[in-house]
């Protein structure tokens, strides 16, 4: 260890200052959480308070919430599993055999994802009204998988891509089967390709609130929505059960890329740029 | 974990107990020289289902007026629905709002985040990196609809907390978004707040990217640092910040969920952009026809974006290559 100088103790702690800076909005909330509805709307801001747990308790124990909270992990992940399936499926196709027409599907559904929701959600909207889809389960999944079927393909294949054919060629000349070859000798290979195509994908459908507000009903709806209506019902806002259940609803997506930080750079860039952080 | 070929010796047997175990179906599969297409089966029924069933669905309705709620039929009216769209200052407005808005949040997390990127370089032996990076980058990966909400609370002109230091610093309040002039300066705050650390990670991925050896030799030579940023860093680092700069235009261009939970697009109509236009067009006011028409612009708009994007990417691809 070499020794730490003065001038890198402070860079060190500027460092922690601008990170620190750029968390305080959320703390600010996540203190708000622990305190009374009366702390919460004094004008001189209370940084001082007895914590309680009060809020925490009325939202979780409040009408929906667990329903919704669970509608969430069954949606994201529900999709995200199915989206892995078909796009691992197509990326092995494109990266391994590149039929004609691969560049331009990748293209279009790329850029499906760059349209704005609400545009998207229009012709969705009218079709799953015809076909009885809307405020179901499986219209909502199926939905979400489509969502999120671009940006696995995109980071499978990156990643199917940078495993050499000699892998497939040996498997298969050793006698193994192509399903064989996808699954067990392949597929190992991109695992880290999978996880991040995993926990990014269900960040996005964690976070995404139009499609579940429009397309959602009794039964399917998430936890966004929870937020969205409870702050625009009524005269008053209800600002502790808004600090309350954003905290709840942060906490995942925080938790997430303290774990998986390596994959952040290939999360957010849509498995177009590789390294780590 | 890699997969090595296995001894000579062991080959056979394995091969022989891999064709015994193997059903009639999976050895018609391997027979079938359809196998490429059919592992794109699935893929292709969503993308038909989800994506050119309605595409098409979209363009049909963009040349019909149809109300939701209405009792009469859809007519069809040709391209009046473009032409009302061509001619409508209302529509010029929001799409030059939108520019101007994307143009000010991308510029100011770009600047702010390649400044901070800058600063973050030699952070590798930060006590407890890894949980100072996680509150640096955590605006990033929270729910728009989250920091919509709880930014009214901050922003709230009797209580919020932004008051508190505006109050000390000027002696005075503000109704940031009640305001009509500060609303959209309010809002493209907040965004700059959520997207900076995006591109402080594109920043660090792209200092990343630089030639160590370069880097070395310029330190050795005692090349100012001006000349080193010109002439080593951005012709090195250039194509993962502008995939990072094109990244966040079509992100900024998408926002909707923040303006609607933030300022619901108000004051008057100051920070309504494309994204919540749509949004109103078709499910405040249910004109299906209207909205699907700009629904098609957008789209045509994105597709434009995309295509910069890959064309950016693929050159990066072949650079590459060359070298």
């Amino acid at each position: 260890m070499t020794q730490t100088t003065w001038r890198q103790r402070l860079y060190h702690i500027l460092l922690w200052l601008v990170a620190l800076a750029f968390f305080s909005p959320v703390l600010w909330i996540f203190l708000s959480a622990f305190k009374t509805a009366g702390e919460i709307v004094s004008p001189q801001p209370v940084f001082i308070f007895r914590p309680s747990m009060e809020n925490i308790v009325r939202v979780v124990t409040g009408p929906n919430f667990l329903e919704y909270l669970k509608m969430s992990f069954v949606l994201s992940i529900g999709s995200v599993l199915i989206a892995l399936v078909v796009s691992f499926l197509a990326a092995y196709s494109f990266s391994r055999y590149r039929p004609t027409g691969t560049n331009f599907i990748m293209f279009l559904l790329l850029s499906t994802r760059m349209v704005p929701a609400s545009a998207v959600v229009i012709p969705i909207f009218l079709l799953y009204n015809v076909l009885g889809w809307s405020k179901t389960v499986h219209g909502m999944i199926l939905f979400y998988a489509m969502f999120s079927i671009p940006f696995s393909l995109w980071i499978l294949k990156g990643f199917l891509d940078g495993v050499s054919m000699r892998y497939d060629e040996t498997a298969l000349i050793n006698g193994g089967s192509r399903l064989h070859t996808i699954f067990r000798v392949v597929l190992p290979q991109v695992k880290p390709g999978l996880v991040a195509a995993f926990i990014f994908n269900i960040l996005f459908v964690w976070n995404e609130f139009l499609f579940n507000y429009i397309l959602g009903g009794q039964g399917s709806t998430m936890m966004p929505v929870l937020l969205a209506t409870g702050v625009k019902q009524g005269g008053m806002t209800d600002w502790s059960f808004i600090a309350a259940t954003s905290l709840i609803y942060m906490l995942p997506p925080i938790v997430a890329i303290f774990f998986f930080q390596k994959y952040l750079l290939v999360g957010m860039t849509f498995g177009t740029v590789r390294g780590e952080v | 974990m890699a997969q090595t070929p296995l001894p000579v010796d062991n080959q056979m047997s394995t091969a022989q107990q891999v064709a015994r175990k193997r059903m009639p179906w999976a050895r018609a599969l391997d027979e079938n020289r359809f196998f490429p297409t059919l592992l794109l089966v699935p893929i292709l029924i969503f993308f038909i289902v989800w994506n050119v069933v309605p595409l098409l669905w979209l363009l049909g309705v963009s040349f019909y007026r149809y109300k939701l709620t209405a009792a009469r039929p859809p007519s069809y009216v040709g391209f009046e629905n473009f032409i009302d769209i061509w001619k409508s200052t209302e529509v010029w407005g929001l799409l030059g709002r939108t520019l101007s808005f994307m143009v000010l949040t991308v510029g100011g997390a770009t600047l702010l985040g390649m400044a901070l990127g800058f600063l973050f370089w030699g952070s590798g032996r930060l006590p407890g990196r890894r949980l100072a990076l996680t509150l640096l980058f955590t605006p990033m990966v929270l729910p728009p609809v989250a920091v919509g909400t709880f930014f009214r609370l901050i922003y709230d002109p009797i209580f919020g907390i932004a008051n508190f230091f505006t109050l000390k610093l000027f002696g005075q309040r503000y109704d940031f978004l009640g305001n009509k002039d500060l609303a959209f300066g309010a809002t493209i705050a907040v965004d700059v707040w959520m997207w900076t650390p995006f591109m402080i990670l594109m920043t660090l991925a792209a200092l990343g990217s630089v030639p160590k050896a370069e880097l070395e030799a310029a330190e050795i030579d005692q090349i100012p640092w001006l000349k080193r940023i010109w002439y080593i860093i951005l012709p090195n680092g250039k194509f993962i910040l502008m995939l990072g700069i094109l990244l966040r235009t079509i992100d900024a261009f998408k926002t909707t969920d923040l303006p609607y939970l933030m300022t619901n697009g108000g004051p008057g109509n100051t920070t309504e952009f494309v994204g919540l236009s749509l949004y109103r067009t078709g499910f405040e006011a249910f004109q299906m026809g209207d909205a699907s028409a700009l629904a098609i612009i957008t789209l045509l708009i994105a597709i434009a974006f995309a295509s910069i994007y890959l064309y950016v990417l693929s050159y990066r691809e072949t650079r590459a290559q060359l070298k």
